[in-house]
C-alpha cells in the first residue's frame, strides 16, 4: 500500500467522529463491536456492488473487518479519519479478490439477485432489481477510478477527500474523476433513452 | 464561485465546475436540497447525481452475517497461528458448492498420485530385495 500523496497531506485537519470507538478498541478489541456494528453494512455494500456476488461479498466482509480488526493499533488520527483507513482496507481487499479472480467489471447483478441474499430485509429489496440493474450496466462500464469513486461517494458516502484517501489521489483530482464520471453516465442515459 | 476563474489564477475550468459539482452531491447526500449550480450545464449532472443517490442505496448485510462476523472477530486467536489460518483459509474456500467439488476432486486426484507412488516404489523395494 502507498503512502500518501504531498497533496494530501496539506489538507487540514477534520474532526473523525469514530476516534473516541477507534480509541476504545484500540485499548479493549471488544470494543471493536462497536465500530464493527456501525460500519457493517456499508462495507459489505460495496464488496456486493463491487463484487456483483453475496457470497463472495460476504467473504470479502469478513476479510476487511478480521484485517481492520489487525491493523487497529496502528492507526493514526493524521490526516485520515477511521472510516477513510477501513474503506482502504476494503478498496485493497476487493482489488484482491477481483485479481484472484482474474475478472473485471462484476457490478452487474447476477439473475434473481433480489433472492440471493435471503436474510436480508427484503422490503428493502423488493422493486430495486430491474433499476439496479440497469444502472450497474452503465457503472460497469465506467473506467475503474471512475468506478470507484461512483461508489464510494453514493453508496458509501465519503467524502471527496476521504475518497482521496482511499484511492491514494487528491481531493481535487477526486471531484474531477466524479465529474467525468457523472458526464460520462449522463451521456450514456441519454444513449440509452434515444436507442 | 464563478465559473471562469479570476485573472492569473491557474486552476482550470473543469476544476472549478467539479467543485460545484461536488457541493452539490454533498448536499444530495445530506439531504438538502442541491444549491443550483452556476454553471447551466451542470444541472444535467445534477440530476444524474440525484438518480443514483435515489438508486444506490446501502446493501444490508443480513443477520447471519452479522452475527457470524460478530462471533469470529470476538474469537479471532493471536497472530500467526498456523492451524487457526489453515481452518479459515478452508472454511473459506470450502463453502459454495463448486469450491466443494473442485477439493474434493483435487483431493481425491491427490490420494491417487499417492497410493500409485507407494505402489510403485513398494514393487521396487520388492524387486530389490
Amino acid at each position: 500500500m502507498s503512502q500518501s500523496r504531498p497533496a494530501r497531506a496539506e489538507q487540514p485537519h477534520v474532526p473523525d467522529p469514530d476516534l473516541d470507538a477507534v480509541r476504545a478498541a484500540q485499548a479493549d478489541r471488544a470494543a471493536f463491536a462497536v465500530l464493527y456494528r456501525r460500519y457493517l453494512d456499508r462495507v459489505y455494500g460495496y464488496a456486493f456492488y463491487q463484487l456483483g456476488d453475496h457470497h463472495d461479498a460476504e467473504d470479502a466482509t469478513e476479510r476487511i473487518f478480521l484485517a481492520a480488526l489487525r491493523a487497529l493499533g496502528g492507526f493514526r488520527d493524521q490526516g485520515s479519519t477511521f472510516r477513510a483507513w477501513l474503506f482502504r482496507i476494503a478498496h485493497n481487499t476487493i482489488a484482491n479478490a477481483h485479481r484472484s479472480r482474474a475478472r473485471r467489471r462484476t457490478v452487474t447483478l447476477p439473475e434473481g439477485w433480489d433472492r440471493s441474499a435471503p436474510d436480508a430485509d427484503p422490503a428493502r429489496l423488493v422493486g430495486r432489481g430491474e433499476e439496479l440493474r440497469e444502472l450497474l450496466a452503465l457503472i460497469a462500464e465506467l473506467p475503474d477510478d471512475r468506478r470507484h469513486v461512483v461508489l464510494l461517494r453514493f453508496v458509501d458516502e465519503l467524502t471527496s477527500r476521504e475518497i482521496g484517501i482511499v484511492l491514494d489521489r487528491s481531493e481535487g483530482a477526486v471531484r474531477v474523476l466524479l465529474h467525468r464520471a457523472l458526464r460520462e453516465l449522463a451521456a450514456r442515459f441519454a444513449g440509452d433513452r434515444l436507442a | 464561485m464563478t465559473l471562469s476563474p479570476p485573472q492569473g489564477n491557474p486552476v482550470p475550468i473543469l476544476h472549478t465546475r467539479a467543485e460545484q459539482l461536488d457541493r452539490a452531491v454533498d448536499a444530495l447526500l445530506a439531504g438538502r436540497p442541491a444549491p443550483p449550480p452556476v454553471d447551466p450545464g451542470l444541472r444535467t449532472l445534477v440530476d444524474v447525481a440525484a438518480a443514483l443517490r435515489g438508486a444506490l442505496l446501502p446493501v444490508p448485510a443480513g443477520s447471519r452475517l452479522e452475527a457470524r462476523l460478530a462471533a469470529r472477530l470476538a474469537s479471532r486467536p493471536a497472530l500467526g497461528d498456523p492451524i487457526h489460518a489453515f481452518g479459515e483459509l478452508a472454511r473459506r474456500e470450502l463453502r459454495s458448492r463448486n469450491r466443494l467439488l473442485v477439493a474434493g476432486a483435487v483431493s481425491s486426484a491427490a490420494v491417487g498420485v499417492g497410493v500409485t507412488a507407494y505402489a510403485v516404489w513398494h514393487r521396487s523395494a520388492l524387486r530389490r530385495s
